[in-house]
């Protein structure tokens, strides 16, 4: 067998068709990840009472642990956890009808969530103390304060981390095949099989997920750009 | 699916797993070694400045980080007897156990180039000078002054590729390799109980990386102890630190460097 070159543009094509639902996951879980690491690390800074050892536990156990653990545990046990909850409340919905990709969508935000709040942690605590400090002297509240001062100004520092933070998240999508979700990972196998050209299939995967990578890479450079034309000669 | 949770399958398919931690570990420890020696060769390219070859190293370390692993374990394992038929030479009997290590180690090349290039970078300019002048020639200021700060400077970014490339090699189920994921999925066919597997599956990996990154906490503090104080501090009067251990009393400099 040779390698056929027409082929890999063939699955190239047919690949792109998979494209969406790669972004699609990767978008609604860096999205949720955000939310969930943001609300990490806040617990986390501020030392909330009950939450702060919970959110470090979730941290700890989530980063400590393959992306396939969550995934796996996560389609075999959410399902149970759900039909006994609704059985016990007679409620008639049961865990059949939720669609496989909502467990990928849960599982990957959720690790998303643990990575995404050590970036974000890690952003906000390289924010200079002054600025809190001057914030809270012209009489800010703390939501303000978050709002207006620290968050704008920790995404500006997080943003390197965020960045390779999207680019991990997208490339752990792969692993949504798992859950029979065709995405471009699962799409090359199912182009592959019917030819059996599988290292043509793969090729022409790897070089769309390069593309994607660098095209993320690109458009971080860009956001960098237009967040240091205000940021010049800052504090920073 | 269907079965209660019983939380004695836990602890039985712990133990059940256990055996399977070797062909993890042996994953880990093959690919980081051929990785580590991948990673300077690749980096050395883009140091030196070497015209061609830098691009390719370049293209190389995009490659491999630009990609998914879950891709390049697939690419490795139908591409690699496809390509090296082509020099005659018939690798369908070689186990994928091999493909697997090739694949991560190559990855793992990339990164480790990467940290590599970047602690040769973080080596302060002086030292390399200070070798020429007392007349080290380009391989041993290399080897005896350049490399082993890098090697202390690279040491956390290892320990961290390290610990990601243990849960990475979760992934090499889908190849069919028997380490510690696929043996998690494959235990509970007959029980049903697969919560359970996973769940002591999860406890594994969370007690390597653990055990793991306390090692490597181990290792750091031994590799900087001459510095003295945290790595920061260490690396920010470096150059002072240095001057006042040579000149101990007889100099004004320890004064200078009040923060050492």
């Amino acid at each position: 067998m040779k390698l056929d070159p027409a082929f890999i543009w063939t699955a190239f094509i047919q690949l792109l068709s998979a494209v969406p639902t790669t972004l699609e996951l990767t978008a609604v879980s860096v999205l949720c990840g955000l939310l969930i690491g943001t609300a990490a690390a806040l617990v986390r800074i501020y030392r909330v009472p009950v939450l702060h050892p919970l959110a470090s536990a979730y941290v700890t156990f989530i980063r400590g642990t393959p992306m396939l653990t969550h995934l796996l545990l996560i389609m075999f046990g959410l399902p149970m956890i759900i039909d006994s909850v609704a059985e016990g409340l007679g409620l008639p919905f049961r865990s059949v009808s939720i669609p496989m990709i909502g467990f990928a969508f849960i599982s990957f935000s959720i690790t998303a969530g643990a990575y995404m709040s050590e970036v974000v942690r890690s952003g906000i605590l390289a924010v200079n103390r002054g600025q809190f400090e001057a914030a809270y002297s012209i009489g800010m509240t703390t939501p303000q304060l978050l709002r207006r001062i620290v968050l704008p100004q920790a995404f500006a520092s997080a943003l390197p981390n965020l960045s390779s933070a999207v680019i991990g998240t997208m490339h752990s999508t792969t692993l949504a095949f798992i859950a029979s979700v065709v995405e471009i990972n699962a799409k090359a196998q199912i182009v592959a099989s019917t030819n059996w050209k599988f290292f043509e299939a793969y090729i022409a995967a790897a070089l769309l997920f390069w593309g994607l990578t660098i095209a993320v890479e690109r458009l971080t450079a860009l956001l960098e750009k237009r967040i240091h034309i205000y940021n010049r000669g800052g504090v920073a | 699916m269907g079965t209660p949770f019983d939380i004695t399958y836990v602890f039985d398919y712990f133990v059940k797993l256990l055996p399977s931690l070797r062909i993890t570990l042996v994953i880990v420890e093959f690919s980081l070694l051929i990785g580590l020696g991948v990673g300077l060769i690749v980096a050395l390219p883009r140091l030196y400045r070497i015209p061609v070859l830098q691009r390719f190293s370049q293209v190389y370390v995009s490659f491999f980080r630009g990609t998914p692993i879950l891709i390049q374990l697939f690419l490795f394992y139908y591409g690699l007897p496809e390509m090296l038929k082509l020099v005659h030479l018939d690798v369908s009997k070689v186990p994928a156990l091999y493909f697997v290590i090739f694949a991560y180690a190559l990855n793992s090349g990339a990164y480790l180039s990467e940290a590599i290039r970047g602690a040769v970078v973080s080596v302060d300019r002086g030292q390399v000078e200070a070798a020429y002048a007392i007349g080290m020639t380009g391989y041993q200021s290399f080897a005896r002054i350049v490399l082993p700060q890098a090697l202390a400077l690279a040491l956390p970014v290892f320990a961290n590729h390290t610990l990601a490339h243990l849960k990475d090699t979760s992934l090499a189920f889908s190849l069919g390799i028997m380490e510690l994921t696929g043996k998690a999925q494959t235990l509970p066919t007959m029980s049903r109980h697969f919560i359970e597997s996973y769940l002591s599956l999860a406890a594994i990996y969370f007690i390597i990386c653990i055990v793991l990154e306390k090692l490597f906490a181990v290792v750091e503090r031994r590799l900087f102890r001459h510095e003295g104080g945290s790595v920061k501090a260490g690396k920010a009067v470096g150059g002072l630190k240095r001057l006042s251990r040579r000149f101990p009393a007889g100099l004004d400099l320890p004064k200078e460097g009040a923060r050492s």
